[in-house]
């Protein structure tokens, strides 16, 4: 079904842009060289869908996520790969004027912390015709209204709160803000970034079932970006880990849920306290993770921590980077372990 | 010796350094009550505790809030109790007040035995090093141009200089503080903290409040900027403290699953708008919440699809949090998807369930299955 999304969408401007991410290294220039934040990613987000981004700090998600709005900062650069979405072509070619016309155009961005990423001088109105301003927008009452109709999906006093100044506004209230600017100007694709980090539970459910409600209606390709797991389960069909710089499993996302494959994605998982059930099964990871200047240059990245590293010792583990592959049960899911890979020949070898 | 403690006193709260405040054995004893933290002495104790803000500036001059409207708790030596609630609900400012950073208006704050409301505010403060408070950002609660050493040593050398221990105690007890939070002092103390992960930040923080003796932690989100592989291993942490040390945990969050993980021997308080409208064994207000708000706290909770399933009566509030809303009767009402004309009249107290530990303040308690549940293994 996706496959035939995705050969459509091309032409027809109705439908949700699939987004294709492929080989992409970002790098960062330090004082001991160029260190990939992100080395050689594949990622797909099929049309229509919400793809949970999830990782943990320096695991280079929020670096994923920037090059979407081509807007990897210096000492930062993407030194190689293509993120092609429909209709604007590869990003990494594009021109400054192309790219700025994309963001907050066709690639709506919710930041991290709403709070931070409005203007407390002025009110949410006048920031309103500002972003029209800058993208060219000629009718204003035009934009006005469709800003009174997110506003007003979302649950808010439109009219107030356009009114108001970044600090009359709840946490919640804020982060709905955000999603309006990231929409207003008729987005198809939606990056959020982190959207639930600083809001209490009861928001946070809120702002859940408002980004799964305008995701539907207005047709959207989307990426979440968080570090909680459990805002992945909630709203999105498809998850993506990434340990790092690389995205070490991808799959559906209650597939991954029940049954992760990769080491580093069972250990997360079983890392996660709940709220019912027997709490000894949850188990912390040992060690911690790596930042730019510790990620192992040569193996596998998550070798240091591996559980089954330390029991088996492959040697491809220590050679070279898994690359991130198809499991042979043929649920679509993509893994990067050579412990999962030899496992799977071995099945293979037996059924054959 | 009075002497000797005011002027102590007066010199640690110009330096406003809490760390370093501890003249405890000095001022329990001009009371000339006990303070060895044992037995029911050992307990933190709070009654009816009241606290008001008025709000500044502009706009808003004039106006009261009410954070907290008599809230009673009481945790034993060792035990752990935690505090659920929206972002605004008071549990924030009842972390402050039991860890000294904050006044209280009226009630009674007991610490190892002693009654602190009659005290003059000079005289609270000793008893104050006791509770430690773990805060939310490690990034920020050390000082980065100071390396673990120099930030271990500071409140070591006047804890040293008050009970006449030597200088190698120091390094000693340096050392020691940081096993007892599973670090390795070899490495951590000569490094700065911008070189240690969160993990090892938070960790540098516990062994720095350890290092006054306290009776009690104070852990405010203590966990919630952390990575989450390393979360499980502070949370482990602060459950050994607590059986090792006898070190009691006031949890506060608005994260229930860690709560139930530091605390699920423990009791939990929910609260809301500055009062208890929940409390009881940690594990029986999760299986069975029967107020209204804990249910709709529960509901929010996201479920891992594929590996758990929504309770069957998941709710919402009917509206948001707006401290504007009546006060009347229930202060839930106005968001309450079951309120009556009753509940908007009159004010529910906190009473037990049918004789058993489980308290709750709502006119019709019901259970409601909300919290998700592990799907069975298929």
């Amino acid at each position: 079904m996706t496959a035939a999304t995705q050969a459509t969408t091309s032409t027809a401007a109705a439908a949700p842009p699939a987004v294709t991410i492929r080989d992409l290294t970002i790098v960062y220039r330090t004082p001991a060289g160029e260190l990939p934040a992100v080395s050689g990613v594949d990622l797909d987000l099929p049309p229509g869908t919400i793809t949970g981004l999830v990782g943990e700090s320096g695991s280079g998600k929020s670096t994923l996520a920037l090059s979407l709005l081509g807007a990897v900062q210096r000492p930062g650069r993407i030194a190689a790969g293509s993120i092609h979405v429909d209709g604007l072509g590869n990003l990494v070619e594009l021109s400054a004027k192309s790219l700025q016309e994309a963001r907050g155009g066709e690639i709506g961005y919710v930041f991290q912390a709403a709070q931070n990423s409005l203007n407390p001088l002025k009110t949410v109105g006048k920031q309103l015709l500002d972003l029209g301003r800058s993208h060219g927008v000629r009718d204003r009452t035009a934009l006005v209204r469709s800003a009174k109709e997110l506003l007003a999906g979302m649950g808010l006093d439109a009219a107030r709160v356009l009114d108001s100044y970044q600090h009359e506004l709840s946490g919640g209230m804020r982060q709905r803000v955000g999603i309006m600017f990231a929409l207003v100007l008729n987005a198809h694709v939606l990056v959020l970034d982190e959207p639930t980090t600083a809001l209490d539970m009861i928001s946070q459910a809120n702002v859940l079932k408002i980004v799964r409600a305008v995701h539907t209606e207005r047709g959207l390709t989307t990426l979440l970006v968080t570090h909680d797991i459990g805002v992945v389960a909630e709203v999105a069909e498809r998850i993506a880990v990434m340990y790092g710089g690389v995205v070490v499993e991808q799959g559906e996302t209650a597939d991954v849920l029940r049954a992760p494959k990769h080491p580093y994605a069972r250990a997360l998982i079983n890392a996660i306290p709940r709220v019912s059930g027997d709490l000894s099964a949850a188990r912390p990871l040992p060690g911690r993770p790596p930042t730019l200047g510790t990620i192992p240059t040569r193996g596998c990245v998550f070798r240091e921590r591996c559980a089954v590293y330390a029991e088996r010792q492959l040697p491809a583990c220590v050679a070279e980077q898994p690359p991130l592959a198809p499991v042979a049960d043929g649920s679509g899911r993509l893994v990067a372990c050579h412990a999962v890979a030899v496992e799977d020949q071995q099945a293979t070898g037996e059924t054959a | 010796m009075i002497h000797k403690k005011r002027s102590l006193d007066g010199a640690t709260r110009e330096s406003l350094d809490r760390a370093t405040n501890g003249t405890g054995t000095d001022g329990t004893g001009t009371d000339g009550t006990g303070t060895d933290g044992t037995g029911t002495a050992g307990a933190i104790e709070a009654r009816g505790i009241v606290k008001s803000f008025k709000a500044r500036g502009d706009v808003l001059a004039g106006r009261t809030v009410r954070a907290l409207r008599g809230v009673d708790f009481r945790i034993p030596p060792g035990g752990a109790a935690s505090f659920i609630g929206e972002s605004g609900c008071g549990k924030t400012t009842l972390g402050r007040i039991l860890a000294g950073v904050e006044s209280f208006d009226s009630g009674e704050l007991v610490l190892g035995g002693v009654p602190l409301a009659g005290l003059a505010p000079r005289k609270r403060a000793p008893h104050f090093r006791r509770v430690q408070l773990i805060h939310q950002d490690p990034y920020s609660a050390l000082n980065p141009t100071r390396t673990v050493e120099s930030i271990l040593r500071d409140p070591l050398a006047l804890r040293a200089k008050q009970t006449g221990q030597s200088r190698a105690w120091i390094d000693g007890r340096a050392r020691e503080v940081l096993d007892l939070v599973g670090l390795d002092p070899g490495y951590v103390l000569p490094r700065f903290p911008h070189q240690l992960s969160g993990g090892m930040r938070q960790r540098v923080v516990i062994a720095r409040a350890l290092t006054v003796d306290p009776a009690a932690l104070v852990a405010d989100e203590a966990v919630s900027m952390i990575d989450v592989s390393l979360r499980l291993g502070v949370l482990n942490l602060l459950r050994e403290l607590r059986s090792t040390l006898g070190v009691s945990v006031l949890f506060i969050t608005h994260d229930v699953a860690t709560a139930r993980y530091i605390g699920a021997d423990g009791e939990l308080y929910v609260i809301y708008r500055g009062e208890i409208v929940e409390h009881g064994p940690t594990e029986t207000v999760l299986a069975d919440p029967v107020h209204p708000y804990t249910q709709c706290l529960l509901s929010a909770i996201p479920v891992l699809h594929g590996v758990e399933q929504p309770g069957a009566d998941r709710l919402a509030p009917t509206e948001p949090l707006d401290e504007s809303q009546p006060e009347d009767g229930c202060l839930f009402a106005a968001r309450c998807p079951f309120a009556t004309d009753r509940c908007r009249t009159e004010h529910p107290e906190l009473g037990h369930l049918g004789g058993t530990a489980h308290e709750h303040a709502c006119f019709y308690p019901q259970r409601r299955s909300v919290v998700a549940t592990p799907l069975a293994d298929t």
